[in-house]
Parts: structure tokens; sequence; C-alpha cells
């Protein structure tokens, strides 16, 4: 079993004076500053020597006191081994430029946009550096960078170009970093985001061709994203997405909280997974804070976090089967009954149906309630009687069959390099859930399966979501009878938070699939850094591909079987 | 005295007396077929509210809603109806007008019930034709004309897919129905279809199974409702060919579904379940018809109804593959399987 020491000494070895430096953090982490120059080189070797073959996203963080932008890439393997490389970049805060991995990871396109647009790095090599969350006026603004003094300043689109058009730039677009001007590769003019005539022109070939909005405004998106289908009769050619029509800046907000008031902002990130946010937000300060919660505590978040995952998983199953079965939402209807129970179970531990804010640094905020235990069983044993008629229902009807399988399939392969993760990658026959990668709580103690499926098509990604529904009551069921007593909280946690400087990535199985929580901290109470990496962003970036040649019917068959919630993408 | 009038004037003049006699017979046809298609729209949000576990209409007109369709006509004939300036004007307001007059064309011709008097069955019809049914047929196919009009004439992407989507489906399915109408004429020697009905001594579902699912299949796709109502998926064009279309406007496109609705599964009982005819209930002999008639009918209305609840939508290539390449063939072999009965019988 490759350990992060393994990969360490294997980097040491392979460069020899790139390694700035490195530690081996708990959890099989593995931290190491890269001399920017070799970060495509280092990894390409880890890519290829040592199967990290899953780029989990980047994070950029403003250290404006040392004068320097960090962006750290994440890389993790895909069930080759259980370490996640975390290697950092440094780079000037005047002129900031880094070295794209796009051309080694297909799915580092949106983390690097995002990063460019919030931050102003420029991404070397990157394909597409343009708006992608903000709005084309406020590129330029950097709302990410600790001087950035809020939109009062230019809280017009007029006066941000008027800005911008002063300092230099032309409008929409940054100028050459001097790298670029010395290697001779200055872009004339950076891609901006095209507008819909724009992109009719572009790509309109034939007389029988047109461009479709399935969204922002559309019957069948249940978030606000654009998805433009440029179709030739009832065939998608080709799809072009758009994200950030909701963005809230929730990782701003939470540098401008303190630890504790972030957790409520954690909740907004995805109504369906506001357990999961928080556990995640909660892990990633307690590994910073270096405290563990005890083991009731544990408990009572496993148990929590099951009982919601059961009732993620039945909404997305329902809103997926309204998506192929019309208006007539029989499914959704019959299925959002039976979530009313599961709810009504966590709601009387956490008092809240939707925003459950529970999950505390070092604990939990209630103990179980009693006659928790005989509710929550009598419920389980409902939802699994439920679940087994649904896939009866559903799954052996013949027109169901027919819009579900076979289509938006997803090899194992494409399903890695895409990036995506939980329910979509497991029906691809990838068993890679971070419940079993990269335990957290007592997962490790407790016993069920990774759910997977060969086929990788639409009926395959229901099935799983389906079969994880009975693993979760199996889980809980456990929990409910392993559960000791005592204390609910850590012993010694401060009233106000100021966790040792450093930084913690923490990663969780999300409802939808990887979710991780990327906290910097520089010792005050309030976290310089917070990044979400979450699981619909990675969905959504690989939507596009997925719809190509398609029929239209087939486009709202696998965008909802991929079960995403844009609130989490435009966070 | 009227009445002698009345007969002496037809004599004189029979055809401004069955022009006049038409005429309000068709504005009865008119108001019934309304009245009833707005009680479908009720018994279906009802029937459909049970269906998914919760209420329906229950608050405008006491605990059944019975008044919520007057409410919804109301609004929708008070509601700005709008043109959208890239439309093609004629064709666009035309375009409901078409389509619920096709519609009214197939009532015109097709019985609704029969009444016992003096032991004789007079069934209620306007116009008895001998070939009714192929009338029906016929007038059952132009009806996509209107839709198409909509869709094509409102300048709009997803109404343009809608009507497209409509005519494909319509050809494919028009064909098999065709065919299965021929067999029953067939078996009944005629293609009056108050003949057809007398003709049932045995049920023509139990005759010809395979012509009653073909054919019940077709009506669906004809009717545009689920499972193959993609001329308006909301999941992926909005709302199809009518969503330029609002107020009044829309009211009659909407409403002209239901009115078609309705008459289909009237078809349907006449051409395969016997229509009227049952055994004659003693005491109300005189309706017993009528009852029949109707029982059948309702039963025909909530198993069309469940099927929109429970089944999820065809994609259109799905559609027209299920059209040419299963139904045509096995409506053949019914046609065989007619010519051959019917000769044996006959």
């Amino acid at each position: 079993m490759t350990t992060a020491n393994d990969v360490l000494a294997a980097l040491q070895s392979a460069f020899p004076g790139v390694i700035e430096e490195a530690k081996v953090g708990p959890e099989r982490q593995l931290w190491a500053t890269i001399k920017p120059d070799r970060i495509v080189d280092v990894c390409k070797y880890l890519r290829d020597n040592h199967s990290f073959d899953h780029y989990t996203g980047a994070v950029g963080v403003d250290k404006i006191d040392e004068g320097l932008f960090e962006v750290t890439e994440m890389l993790a393997s895909h069930g080759a081994h259980q370490v996640v490389a975390l290697l950092k970049v440094k780079t000037k805060r005047d002129g900031p430029s880094v070295k794209s991995l796009t051309g080694l990871f297909w799915n580092a396109n949106w983390y690097e946009r995002e990063i460019w647009e919030m931050l102003g790095i420029n991404f070397e090599g990157h394909p597409e550096l343009y708006p992608l969350l903000l709005p084309d006026e406020l590129v330029g603004v950097w709302p990410w960078r600790k001087d950035f003094k809020g939109y009062p300043d230019y809280n017009t689109a007029e006066r941000a170009i008027e800005r911008l058009t002063a300092e230099g730039y032309t409008e929409y677009s940054i100028p050459p970093t001097e790298a670029e001007v010395k290697a001779g590769t200055v872009q004339k003019e950076r891609p901006k985001y095209p507008t819909f005539r724009e992109r009719e022109e572009m790509e309109i070939k034939g007389e029988s061709e047109m461009i479709l909005h399935m969204g922002p405004q559309h019957a069948v998106v249940p978030g606000p994203f654009l998805l433009d289908i440029l179709v030739d009769g009832e065939r998608v050619k080709k799809a072009f997405l758009d994200v950030g029509y909701i963005h809230k800046g929730i990782e701003k907000i939470l540098e401008n909280r303190t630890y504790m008031q972030g957790i409520p902002i954690t909740d907004r990130l995805c109504y369906m997974a506001s357990l999961t946010n928080n556990e995640a937000y909660c892990g990633a300060v307690e590994r910073l804070l270096g405290i563990e919660a005890p083991e009731r505590a544990q408990y009572i978040r496993i148990i929590l976090e099951e009982l919601s995952r059961i009732q993620s998983h039945l909404l997305g199953t329902a809103e997926f089967l309204t998506l192929i079965a019309s208006a007539v939402y029989s499914p959704f209807l019959y299925m959002i009954i039976d979530r009313e129970d599961v709810l009504t179970c966590i709601e009387s531990v956490t008092g809240a149906r939707i925003n459950h804010s529970f999950v505390r640094f070092g604990g939990v905020r209630n103990d179980l309630p009693d006659g928790f235990k005989d509710m929550t069983l009598d419920t389980l044993k409902m939802i699994r009687e439920k679940t087994e008629e649904y896939k009866e229902l559903f799954l052996s009807d013949s027109i169901y069959r027919k819009r579900m399988e076979g289509v938006g399939v997803l090899s194992p392969h494409d399903a890695r390099r895409l990036g995506v993760s939980g329910p979509p990658l497991r029906a691809s026959d990838t068993p890679y859930d971070m419940r079993r990668e990269d335990p957290y709580l007592l997962y490790k103690d407790l016993d069920f399966d990774v759910i997977t499926r060969k086929e990788g098509d639409s009926k395959a990604r229901v099935e799983v979501r389906l079969d994880e529904i009975f693993e979760s009551c199996y889980i809980i069921e456990q929990c409910l009878d392993q559960i000791p007593s005592g204390p609910i909280m850590a012993e010694g946690i401060p009233k106000k938070i100021k966790p040792e400087p450093g930084e913690a990535y923490y990663r969780v199985e999300d409802h939808r699939g990887e979710m991780g929580f990327f906290v910097v901290s520089d010792g005050s109470d309030k976290p310089v850094k917070v990044k979400a990496r979450g699981p619909v962003y990675a969905y959504m970036q690989a939507l596009p591909p997925l719809l190509e040649g398609v029929y239209i019917a087939d486009v709202v068959a696998i965008a909802g079987s991929m079960d995403a919630c844009t609130s989490e993408v435009d966070r | 005295m009227v009445l002698s009038a009345i007969t002496e004037f037809a004599a004189q003049e029979p055809k401004i007396y069955g022009l006049v006699i038409g005429l309000i017979a068709a504005a009865i046809l008119a108001a019934v077929i309304n009245v009833v298609a707005m009680l479908l729209v009720w018994l279906e949000r009802k029937v459909m509210g049970d269906f998914q576990s919760r209420y329906g209409p229950n608050r405008v007109g006491g605990r059944w809603g019975v008044l919520q369709l007057g409410a919804d006509a109301i609004k929708l004939f008070t509601k700005e109806d709008i043109i959208p300036r890239g439309a093609d004007k004629p064709v666009y307001v035309w375009a409901p007008i078409v389509a619920v007059a096709t519609t009214m064309l197939v009532a015109g011709a097709l019985p609704f019930g029969a009444l016992i008097i003096d032991g004789r069955e007079i069934p209620l019809v306007v116009a008895n034709m001998d070939i009714s049914a192929f009338y029906i047929e016929a007038a059952l196919s132009i009806m996509a004309i209107g839709a198409f009009m909509a869709g094509w004439s409102s300048n709009n992407k997803y109404s343009m897919l809608g009507a497209f989507r409509g005519i494909a489906r319509m050809i494919a399915y028009e064909v098999p129905m065709g065919i299965c109408v021929i067999s029953v004429a067939i078996m009944a020697h005629s293609l009056n279809v108050v003949e057809i009905v007398e003709a049932q001594s045995v049920w023509f579902a139990f005759a010809q199974p395979i012509g009653f699912v073909i054919f019940a299949i077709a009506l669906i796709t004809d009717l545009g409702r689920m499972p193959f109502d993609q001329t308006e998926a909301e999941e992926e064009i909005i709302a199809g060919y009518n969503t330029e279309y609002s107020g009044i406007r829309f009211g009659l496109l909407y409403f002209q579904e239901y009115i078609v609705f309705l008459l289909g599964s009237i078809l349907l009982v006449h051409l395969y379940l016997g229509g009227w005819k049952g055994p004659v209930i003693p005491v109300i002999s005189f309706i017993s018809p009528m009852i029949w008639f109707f029982m059948k009918l309702v039963i025909v209305l909530v198993a069309l109804i469940w099927i929109r609840v429970s089944l999820p939508r065809f994609r259109i290539d799905q559609v027209t593959d299920l059209g040419w390449k299963i139904l045509l063939p096995l409506s053949m072999v019914n046609l065989v399987w007619a010519v051959v009965v019917g000769m044996y019988f006959a």
C-alpha cells in the first residue's frame, strides 16, 4: 500500500531540489510546496507513475502579508491508494501566473477559471480563460483578494469597466503577464464569454440547425444554469453550459465570519445536503484544532448524515423520474411523502427540516431525544419496503427502461477523466466512496457495501441511489445498536475558536459525491480562506461532453440522472 | 299546430328545412360537447389527484371543487391575448379556431348513444352517413393541422419542434389506425358507425384483440396524451406547440385536447366495445342504451387517465419506431385476421 511517505520519497528522488518544503500530515495527506516552473512535470509524474488520476480541485489563497498567492493543487487516486497530494505553488502578487494543468487533467479547466476570475491569477496554457461564475463586467475586480474593498466601490457594470479601461485593461480581459511577454505567447485578445447571437453565428453551420435554450429559465431546471444545445432536428450536436446565475459568494462570506458563525453559512451550499456540508466544514476545522469528537457524537453524526442521504436520494430519484415522466409527477409525490417521515426523524434531533446547522466543532448540538430509536427503526422499515416497491415500479417498467437504459453512458475511464464522483462514478464501475477511501468519523468500524454498477447509464445511476438507501438504512441500524452513552461534545473547546496557523483538508462523502473543505487559518478567529470543493461542480463540468449526439429528450434524462444542485455549483 | 306547420314547411322547402334543423342540431351538439368536455377536465383533475395522493380541486365550489373549471374559464377569457411580434399573425390567430373546428367535424358523425322508443333503437347522431367511420378517421387526421399551424406560426423554437413532432407522430400512427378501422369495417360489413355498433353481437375488442390494442395505442397517440405527449413535453420543449399562446386562444387549444379526448374515447367505445349495446334494463328500458354507453365511456376515460398518471413519456424516435416497426405490421396481421374471420362468419 502506497503511503504518503513513499510518495514523498519518490518525488524527492525524481525531482531533487524541486520540492521546497514538504510534510506528511495525518490522514494520509502529503503537503508539498513545488517550484512553480516544475508543477506540471511533478503532476505528470504523479499521475503516470503513482496513479494520482483524480484531480480533486485547486484552491487559491491570497497571502497578502507575504505578497504571495498560493495555489494548491489537490490530487488523489481512484482507489489505487488513499494518499491525497496537496501541491502548493507560490506566485508573486503583481502579475501572478501559474502553469495550467488543463493539459494533464481535463477537469482542471473550471477550477482554474474560477481562481482566475476571483483572484486574478493567470493560468498559462489554459484554453478558455473567460468568466465562469462572475458576470463579464466584474472581471478585474478580483473579489477573493484580501485588498478587495467590496462592491460599493464599483457597484455598477459601467464603473467597473471604466476602472478597468483606465488601468489599461481592454474590456473584460487582463493584460498579458511578464512571463507571457518573455515567452512571446501573448494572446492578442483573450476569449470572453460569447453572447447568444455570437454563438449562433459561430456554431450554426447548416440550414436545419438551431440553438435551443434549456435554461436558465426553463421548466426543467431545478436551479438556474444556462444550457444551450445546438440541435439538428431532434439530435443534439453540441452543448454549452454556463453557471453562476445564483453565485452567493459563500466562500468569501466565510472569510468574514468567525469559525462558529460559518456553520449556518455552510448549510446554504446545498439545502439537500446541509448536514454533510456542516460535517465537512467542522471536520476541517477540527483537524486544524487537532480535536476529535467523542464517540457518541460521531455516531449521532453518522446517523443523521445517513438519514439525510436517504432523503436526498429519494428526492433525487423522484426529480429524475419526474423529468422523464412529465408533469404527471406521480413518482415525485410518492417519494416526497416518504421523505417527509425521514425529515421528521431528523427534525426530532436537530429541530429543523432543511437547514440544520447541527454539527459543532468537536461534537454535535443536541443529543438524541427519547424514543428516537424506535421512531427511526419504524421509518427505516417503511423506507425499505417503499424503496423495494419503487425499484419494482420504476426500474422494471418497459417505458422507464427504454428512457434510461443506454442513455448517457459514462465508461469507467471517461467517468474518472471527467472528474465526477459519487453515484455517477460508482454507476460507472468505480467503487470510489469517501466513507471507504478516506474513512472519516467511525465509518471504518461499520459494515456496508459500496454499491456499484457496470453499465454507467442513467438507469445505473438511479439504481445506485436506490440501493444506497438500503445501505444507509443498514448503517443507521448498526449505529443505533452500537451507540454508547457519553458526552456529545469534546472537553475543553474554547468559546472563541482560534486555530493555530495552518491548513487542513477534510473530505466527506456527500449525498452527491466527494465534498471537501479546505480551510486556511492564520491564528485569528476568522479563516483566511475556505474552499468548498463540491461534487456537483464536477458533474456540471462533465455534462456538455455527455450531451453530444443524444436526442433532445435525453438531455433531461442525462442531466436529471446526475442529481445536480445548482446552489452548490454557484457557491 | 306548430308541428303541422313545420311538417308542411319541410315538405315545401326541404333544403332550407334541412339547413335550419342541421344548424340547431350543431348548436345543441357543440353546447353538449363543451359542457361534457368541461366535466371531463374536472374528472381528470380529480381522478389524477386521487392517483397521486393529493386532493385535486377542492376550494372553488365546495368540497369537490366543481366550480374550479368555471373559475379557470373566466380567467382564460379575461387574460390578455398576446400575439408575439415575430408571429405569422393570421395563421397564429386562426390556428386555435381551426383546431377546435376540425375537432367538431368528428363530433358531427359520432353517435352519442341511443334511445329506445316504441321498441326501436334511435341512435343520437347528427349526420348518419354511410361512410362515417372513414369520415371520422379523416377528420381525426386533419386535426394535426391546427396544432401545426399553431407551432409554425408562433415563430418559437420550442413550438416548432412540438409541431414537427406532432406531424411525425401523426403520420406514423394514422396508418395503423386506419387499417384497424378498415378491419372493423370488414367484420361489420359497413363503414357506418351506427351499423358497426349494431353488428357487434360479440364486441370487436374480443373478435380482434390485436386490433383493439393497436387502435387504443394509436388513439392515445392521436389524442396526444401520456405516454405520447411529445408535442408538449414540458421538460424538453416548455409547452410545445402552444408555448406562445395565452388567454382564450390558449384556452381553446387546451380545451380542444379534452374535446378530442372525449370524442376519441367515444369512438373507441363504438368501434370495439359495442357502443350502447347491452342487455335491456327492464324498468328504465327507454334509456337503457344510454346507461350502457355512459358506463363504458366512463370506464374508458378513467382507464386513459390511469395510463396518463402511470406511464412516462416515450422519446420521439421510440414513438415513431413503435408506430412503423411494430404497430403497422401487427395491424396488417389484424387485417388478415379480420378478413378470414369476417368471411367465415359471412
